[in-house]
């Protein structure tokens, strides 16, 4: 990974199952409520030959986050690799994130109202949050902070067909470069023969 | 498959899909059963232009990724894969030359093919002939094609049929034994293949050997027990050779034939205790007879990591036990992947609270019975020790025994090391680098020696034995109405002293075979066959000459002993085309099939059953569950996933019963049972018929059966099981239940 690096999810929706090994591996390292669903796969035209397609979506950590331009208590910081993350103690559960997000990935408790009880949640790309690293608080906060180990984030260190991609930007439009370019390979450039239009039995 | 060329298993790998131009996948839905190995389809459709074609009743997440999809009627694939073959004799596309010298009575299959024409074919699955034209085009053009399937070919009164069609397909496109071809039966649990091998079945000892007396015999001086006592552990000796009862009817052991019900052959007896290690029975069909079945059992003993919820089914109050069995982290062993290969697993942690393995629980129940000694005899012989070690003594015995299926190579030494070393092979070919050189990973079976590397490819002739090569296995005799049954002239492995067929290995003809001459000293420790020859002289002596233990020999299209000699179309016994129904009618109803009568024809012909219930009914998985799905519904995410158990079915169908998305419906099945399920609108499936998953249990005909789970144990999620309504119909030859393709009949709730 380059200095300047910056972190980046995609899905390949060519490769992606709607198996949701994702959302529930992320659900199951951060231990979430039932309710919150910091990833989701979301299938198109279900059951519809040619047209269904399934995409996991998830915080896209956006260089130009809209969710940090509006947050009012300005409860949002964007990391050098270009995670965005928030500081629970300083949200007020406005929900002002949640209209401003093109993805709708800020999540919400429901067993309360907004404001009373609810703090938003988010993906961290595994990056816990403000606290101290790997500390206590930041465990019972955000999560596990798989990055602060050099591991993977745990959605895409799941998934069973490597559709969902992560990490440097640059390297990650490589492997997906590399897959498009390939596909295709083997197939028939040359113009049609007489044996391919007519058969060789002729 | 066992029955055309030598093995019941998959002849490919996951990872050798990446070699085919195109994929037939033909009743599986691997993108929710297997979505792990999935990834090497998408793989060859990236690298490699494969085309992928999904033929399934169903639309399914593996057809979302399809080039080309067939929506097929349930129960008609042999007329579909005649078809294909009407389509490939007529242009020629198949391979003449393979054909003459591997394979024996395709002329019989060449002109069942004439008769379905596309035409016909359409009228009979429901794909139009144009389709079928072009994916036949497509397969027959793109070599090499593999053929991928699962329980949608299986689970029929005659998917014994199904599975010898699609080898046949193969074996007139000249598909087998190829990288990137080859049939890619999927299995669908963890260690399937291991626990068949092993014989969780009914009909033979461990490898396949059989229930003869010689096998019998063997098997008795290898366990290191004495024969006799062993014969007298069965009321008489002839016991010991007859089939059991199967996991798809045991019920029917204990019904006795009463009320109505088949009856049995059981030595005037009927089954009275039930002892279960770790199957989901609440996933079997017939659920009602199920029920009926553990209520009239005197003990049940259910053995698994969460409550078998065959405990819930019944209503029986006394003498139910369920033991607390360990998981698969709390334990170690060898477990054998779909492909045929071996991996080592490790203990994690120690078994937690008052869980025992199921090792444990064997032992424990052998040492009340009265036979432990007997029971752990074999683990000692081969190094004639005193006491064993758990479990590596277990798989050493099982390399010492089973040579079937080449398990000499398996010793827990080098299974240990293969796993430890898993990042030294390449993905695709699976071959090792470095120390590992000279072997496949996981030492795909068979692994003929104890240095043997392992076969990844069935029946390739292009590598020599030495490097997993072999012909087809000569299993059917020599000879079959004047014709030679051994390969041609020419289709050796590579690097044989024999350039042609060859029979299989055996004491007496090793000399002449191999163009060797044994020693007096090998002459004397050598066994009868390469089957019972536990000194290896036959298995060494095969590589060093390049050749098969097994022989090499034709496969065959026509199977003699069947009841259909080459498959045959039969309408399922509850068919929606009552005018099929006579023009294909099924097998005669058969007695003593695995110990109980079965119905075929006098169960299809009752009454016209589509007047009554006129949807077919397919069942099938979800990718969060798996078999009955006791664990993962007791998991809060996998739960949540499908909360509440459904039927797909498409809005036209249900807005003629009023039925709106996410209200209550009945589906009725023609046995007389009921369940109660949530509608669950869905293009997936087409006007006549319905989708269910098969893994609910906890509700039973529209009553909610949660107030039996022990405290604690209720999982987050219960429902109706499918398979109250799935029909009655089994197998001809196996007995596995026709769950894909009854009939019901459904209605607002």
């Amino acid at each position: 990974m380059s200095e300047n690096a910056r972190l980046k999810f995609y899905c390949d929706e060519h490769r992606c199952i709607s198996c949701d090994g994702c959302s529930v591996a992320c659900a199951e390292a951060h231990e979430l409520p039932a309710n919150i669903n910091r990833r989701k796969v979301i299938t198109m035209n279900e059951g519809i030959f040619g047209l269904e397609y399934s995409l996991s979506i998830a915080c896209m950590h956006c260089t130009d986050a809209p969710c940090e331009q509006v947050c009012p208590t300005d409860c949002f910081y964007i990391r050098e690799d270009g995670i965005v993350l928030h500081d629970k103690d300083k949200c007020i559960g406005c929900a002002y994130c949640l209209y401003a997000c093109p993805f709708g990935a800020p999540q919400f408790p429901a067993d309360g109202a907004f404001g009373v009880k609810g703090v938003m949640d988010k993906c961290t790309m595994c990056a816990g949050g403000p606290e101290e690293t790997n500390s206590h608080k930041e465990r019972e906060l955000y999560g596990q902070n798989r990055i602060s180990e050099g591991k993977v984030p745990v959605c895409a260190a799941m998934c069973s067909t490597k559709a969902l991609l992560v990490g440097d930007s640059a390297e990650i439009s490589d492997i997906y470069r590399e897959r498009v370019l390939s596909a295709g390979h083997g197939a028939k450039i040359q113009p049609y023969g007489w044996s391919t239009a007519y058969g060789s039995k002729i | 498959m066992a029955n055309t060329w030598g093995y019941g298993a998959m002849t490919n790998s996951l990872g050798d899909i990446q070699n085919a131009k195109a994929i037939i996948i033909f009743g599986a839905n691997p993108a929710v059963n297997h979505p792990v190995g999935f990834q090497h389809f998408l793989k060859a459709k990236e690298r490699n232009n494969a085309k992928i074609i999904v033929i399934d009743p169903v639309f399914t997440k593996t057809a979302a990724k399809a080039d080309h999809y067939c929506q097929i009627r349930p129960g008609t694939d042999i007329p579909f894969m005649y078809g294909m073959l009407n389509l490939i004799f007529k242009n020629g596309w198949h391979d003449e030359k393979f054909i003459k010298d591997r394979v024996y009575g395709m002329e019989d299959i060449m002109e069942e093919a004439k008769k379905w024409t596309p035409q016909k074919v359409a009228d009979v699955t429901g794909v139009p002939a144009a389709q079928l034209i072009q994916i036949t085009t497509l397969y027959a053009k793109s070599n090499p094609g593999t053929l991928i399937w699962a329980m949608g070919l299986t689970q029929h009164s005659n998917g014994s049929s199904n599975t010898r069609l699609a080898p046949i397909l193969q074996l007139a496109l000249g598909n087998m034994g190829i990288e990137g071809g080859g049939t890619n039966i999927l299995r669908g649990h963890d260690n399937v293949q291991g626990a068949t091998d092993m014989a969780c079945l009914s009909d033979t000892l461990p490898g396949y050997y059989g229930l003869s007396d010689g096998a019998w015999q063997y098997f008795a001086k290898s366990w290191g027990v004495d024969y006799d006592w062993l014969s007298g552990r069965f009321k008489s000796k002839e016991w010991m050779g007859k089939k059991g009862f199967t996991l798809a009817r045991w019920w029917a052991g204990v019904l006795d034939g009463k009320d109505g019900n088949d009856q049995i052959h059981n030595a005037g007896t009927n089954l009275k205790n039930l002892f279960v290690m770790g199957n989901g029975i609440t996933s079997i069909a017939q659920q009602a007879k199920v029920k009926e079945g553990l209520d009239n059992l005197d003990m049940i003993v259910l053995c698994d990591p969460f409550v078998n919820e065959a405990a819930i089914l019944t209503d029986k109050q006394d003498d139910v036990f369920i033991l607390p069995a360990a998981t698969q982290f709390e334990t170690s062993g060898s477990v054998t992947a779909t492909n045929r290969s071996v991996q080592w697993r490790s203990k994690v942690v120690e078994p937690m609270y008052e869980a025992k393995t199921d090792h444990d629980i064997m032992f424990e129940l052998a040492k009340r019975l009265g036979f432990y000694d007997e029971y752990t005899a074999g683990m000692k012989i081969k190094e004639n020790k005193k006491d064993f070690t758990w479990p590596e003594d277990a798989t050493d015995e099982i390399a010492r025994i089973i040579k079937t299926i080449g398990l000499t190579g398996w010793t827990a030494k080098r299974i240990k090391k293969q796993t430890e070393n898993w990042h030294m092979f390449d993905q695709i070919s699976g071959r090792g680098y470095g120390e590992m050189k000279g072997e496949y990973y996981g030492l795909p079976w068979p692994a003929w020696t104890e240095t043997h590397g392992g076969s990844p490819l069935l029946y390739n002739i292009n590598r020599s034995v030495a490097e997993g090569g072999m012909g087809f296995r000569n299993r059917f005799g020599l000879e079959h109405d004047g014709h030679d049954l051994l390969a041609g002239a020419g289709s050796a492995p590579k690097g044989s002293i024999q350039k042609d067929g060859y029979p299989e290995i055996t004491a007496e003809n090793i000399e002449k075979v191999l163009g060797i001459t044994l020693t007096a000293d090998e002459k004397k420790r050598i066994g009868k066959n390469w089957k019972v020859d536990t000194s290896n002289i036959i298995a060494e002596k095969c590589m060093e000459q390049g050749i098969a233990p097994y022989g090499n020999a034709k496969a065959r299209a026509k199977v003699w002993t069947f009841p259909d000699q080459i498959p045959m179309h039969r309408e399922p016994l509850h068919s929606p085309r009552s005018d099929l129904v006579k023009e294909y009618p099924s097998f005669d109803d058969k007695e003593n099939h695995f110990r109980v009568d079965t119905k075929y024809i006098s169960k299809q012909t009752e009454k016209d059953w589509s007047k009554e219930f006129p949807i077919n009914m397919v069942t099938g998985r979800l990718v969060n569950m798996n078999g009955a799905g006791m664990e993962n519904r007791a998991s809060k995410y996998l739960a949540a996933l499908t909360p509440e158990m459904f039927c797909s079915i498409h809005p036209d169908l249900a807005g003629k019963h009023g039925i709106r998305d996410g209200s209550m419906m009945w589906i009725h099945s023609p046995e007389g049972t009921k369940i109660k399920v949530k509608a669950k609108y869905s293009f997936s499936v087409p006007e006549d018929r319905i989708f269910m998953p098969f893994h609910f249990a906890g509700h039973f005909q529209g009553e909610d059966l949660s107030h039996k789970y022990p405290k604690g144990t209720k999982p987050y999620a219960v429902g109706e099981s499918a398979n109250t309504v799935t029909n009655y119909g089994y197998d001809i030859v196996t007995q596995i239940p026709e769950t894909k393709g009854g009939l019901c009949r459904i209605e607002y709730a």
